[in-house]
């Protein structure tokens, strides 16, 4: 099997690494770089807990083979932490017990994240689809939906 | 995950350079959403991919022109969301992408890749039947057109050679007393694969009750292959609408569907479905012609 090089932009870093064609960017990021918040569900692309925002994308991480990614700008939760709107929705989550088991956590924060810096004043159906693609079995959803509309109200106030 | 060697072009030659001496075998890979799950599941244990997701200069584009619209292979199913050209007669694009797959799946999902996976899951392709759509077919020695009816052979064939690389789906900007519609159900609302899902178009005459022309196409009309109900198509051609020629039609739509149950529905269910969303969509395209 070929080896692949290539270079991922994560948080605001530069790594090069050898990949394996069957190399996941999941793989990449979680195992050879340590991003732990990238986490495997079902790798297949149904429950959304890997996801990654890929050049400013959302994207299922499981789903992308490393050497297609060479070049790419990637942010994992880890690299979002610090921003007002992450912070926001964090102190949300934590306030409303939107995590529970807490696997689905860091997708769903990112998920959202994406969301709320696009549309400052969501539906509750326009947040039900934009988180449709992470699955959470413990919440019951509402917690996070609540969470992300208030987030959304404060965004906009500030 | 099973071994496969992957190798990427450095341009759209190259890749036809590729394709046209070791074209078997070799399996196009663009976002992978269809086909690394597949891979996965071991479904499929193609040997060489030919990743063209970065051959995004040539081939990733939504552009009309002289009443033609063209969609790359490597446009994404978000593309089709962002573009103003499916708000008017055409929204059956949009509605079919605003319920297909999770944003995670939109973002990298390529209309090229929806057509050539060629199964009854693929929710795009009863969308271009009835849009009469044409695929561009490239290879090293040229190109070729198919309307996309002929493309798909069956249940994952399609009439792809091995030299060749899905380019473009093409289909006339219709004008007139027209407009498109699409219904899907699945067990959920987003990210599903559909149980059925229909879509028609509808061109009426001036008295905007006779039928000019009519498209109805399904996920599944015989077996488990998108393919277009033709005979009920062929009933409503030239007719008045009214509930006797709606109630016939479904009849009609009912015996042409040739299923079979499966884990996800029985044929039963998906022919019920589908008569209701037969007259849905008529209504909702009469109701729209009307109002326009």
């Amino acid at each position: 099997m070929t080896k692949h090089f290539i270079t991922l932009n994560v948080n605001g870093t530069e790594h090069s690494v050898y990949v394996d064609s069957t190399d996941r960017l999941l793989d990449v990021i979680r195992e050879r770089l340590g991003f732990k918040s990238v986490k495997e569900g079902c790798g297949t692309g149904d429950c959304g807990i890997c996801a990654v925002l890929r050049d400013g994308r959302l994207v299922n991480s499981c789903l992308a083979i490393a050497p297609q990614c060479d070049g790419s700008r990637i942010l994992t939760l880890e690299g979002a932490l610090e921003d007002p709107v992450m912070m926001k929705l964090q102190e949300r989550f934590a306030a409303n017990n939107a995590a529970q088991c807490g696997f689905c956590t860091p997708a769903m924060l990112l998920a959202s994240w994406d969301f709320v810096r696009q549309t400052p004043d969501p539906s509750t159906e326009e947040t039900k689809a934009a988180i449709s693609g992470v699955l959470c079995r413990c919440t019951g959803y509402y917690p996070i939906l609540e969470s992300v509309r208030e987030a959304c109200k404060e965004a906009v106030k500030a | 995950m099973p071994p496969f060697d992957l190798y990427s072009p450095t341009n759209l030659r190259d890749a036809l350079e590729f394709k046209e001496s070791k074209g078997e075998g070799t399996v196009i890979v663009a976002s992978g959403t269809d086909l690394i799950p597949r891979i996965r599941r071991r479904q499929t244990a193609p040997p060489v991919l030919l990743d063209i997701s970065s051959l995004q200069d040539d081939l990733r584009y939504i552009r009309q022109t002289d009443g033609v619209v063209r969609l790359g292979a490597l446009a994404t199913i978000t593309d089709l969301l962002d573009s103003p050209l499916f708000r008017g007669k055409l929204s059956v694009v949009r509605e079919a992408a605003e319920k297909f797959g999770a944003p995670q799946i939109r973002n990298v999902a390529t209309v090229g890749g929806n057509v050539c996976s060629a199964s009854s899951s693929e929710d795009l392709i009863p969308v271009f039947l009835v849009l009469d759509a044409k695929v561009k077919l490239i290879s090293a020695g040229g190109e070729r057109s198919l309307p996309l009816r002929d493309f798909i052979l069956g249940k994952r064939s399609t009439a792809l050679k091995p030299s060749e690389i899905l380019s473009e789906i093409y289909f006339e900007s219709p004008s007139g007393r027209y407009w498109s519609a699409y219904e899907k159900l699945g067990r959920r609302n987003i990210l599903i694969i559909s149980l059925v899902n229909e879509t028609l178009t509808l061109s009426l005459e001036d008295d905007l009750l006779t039928v000019t022309s009519v498209r109805i196409a399904l996920n599944r009309v015989a077996g488990r292959v998108p393919a277009l109900a033709e005979k009920t198509e062929e009933f409503l051609t030239g007719r008045s609408l009214s509930g006797e020629t709606i109630a016939e039609a479904q009849r009609i739509l009912a015996s042409e569907l040739k299923l079979t149950s499966d884990f996800r529905a029985s044929a039963e269910y998906r022919i019920e479905v589908a008569q209701v969303y037969l007259k849905r969509l008529i209504q909702r395209c009469a109701a729209r012609i009307s109002g326009s």
